[in-house]
């Protein structure tokens, strides 16, 4: 492979480490880590509207089309690693798009009152967020110190 | 990214149109960009710290800390899906291969230092926004670049 591919593809995976810190970040500070925060952020209290349909909606629609798109951009790259991480990397991705879709769904579930999701919804964002790290940390070593080798794709 | 496995790219009947348009796009994207960015936060010295920290003279209330948090993670997705395609499209059709490494290098390390340099800035201070400023011209003006150099070698210049 090209040195201008490996250097696009080390980037690509710097800026899929920001993207999910940033997205840490702002669900911290949006909504924040413990339960009570959760349920408060989505059904609200006396004092404070939950979520509204719209603002549901105006989180779910963008995170349908971008996580799908961004977990399949990161993960093909695994395409051009040895077979060994290959084939850690189809489990790896495919568990990261069944954490991906039960984050979003989870907080409609939990603005219509099933509040176990509130559980649900804490589990699969630290399991996107670590397993997104380690995706993005093992493209970012095989593309920087490691070979990445369409051959080995084609075979 | 199937154009990067296919020889002869600018006789190819399918790819040539279909990357032409693609950069077309990504080139109009980049310059819509730079004026959206102008009347959301404003691409001068002065805007941008009236933006960011406000102007009690003027009655300017500052961003809030959701509104940054919300316009850094929905720019880093955009930034690195059309700087990934780019790269990729500019790297298979430039002939300067090692040309092609440093440009890539330039733009790729400006999109990262955007987006540190304007969440410096934000948290910080007004001592981030020049680097910041330098930033975005660079990575915007480096992958304008990109997009009508793989056009003209698509079209244009040489047989690839």
């Amino acid at each position: 492979m090209h040195s201008a591919y490996r250097t696009a593809i080390g980037y690509f995976a710097v800026f899929a480490l920001l993207l999910l810190g940033s997205g840490a970040v702002l669900f911290f500070s949006k909504i924040g880590y413990s339960s009570e925060a959760v349920t408060l952020y989505y059904l609200g209290n006396d004092e404070s509207a939950g979520k509204s349909a719209y603002g549901l909606l105006e989180t779910a629609v963008p995170h349908l089309g971008a996580m799908g798109l961004f977990i399949m951009v990161l993960g093909h790259f695994m395409l051009f690693a040895p077979n060994k991480a290959k084939r850690s990397a189809i489990k790896l991705t495919v568990t990261l798009l069944i954490a991906a879709a039960l984050d979003i769904v989870s907080g409609p579930m939990i603005a219509v009152g099933y509040t176990f999701w509130v559980w649900v919804k804490l589990g699969a964002f630290a399991v996107l967020m670590l397993l997104g790290v380690l995706l993005a940390l093992l493209i970012l070593y095989f593309s920087s110190w490691h070979s990445l080798s369409p051959q080995r794709h084609r075979r | 990214m199937r154009f990067t496995l296919i020889k002869e790219l600018r006789s190819d009947a399918l790819m040539r149109p279909l990357l032409s348009g693609m950069l077309l796009f990504t080139g109009s994207f980049l310059v819509a960009d730079i004026f959206l960015k102008r009347d959301h936060i404003g691409l001068d010295f002065a805007t941008l710290s009236n933006t960011l920290y406000g102007n009690e003279e003027e009655f300017i209330e500052p961003v809030t800390e959701h509104f940054i948090l919300e316009l850094l993670h929905s720019d880093i997705f955009f930034m690195m899906m059309t700087l990934l395609t780019l790269a990729a499209v500019y790297a298979r059709v430039c002939p300067l291969k090692r040309v092609a490494v440093v440009v890539i290098n330039i733009v790729m390390a400006a999109g990262i230092a955007d987006i540190v340099l304007l969440a410096l800035a934000y948290y910080r201070g007004g001592g981030y926004l020049m680097p910041w400023l330098a930033a975005f011209w660079t990575w915007h003006g480096g992958a304008l670049f990109m997009a009508c150099a793989s056009l003209l070698y698509l079209n244009v210049l040489r047989r690839i």
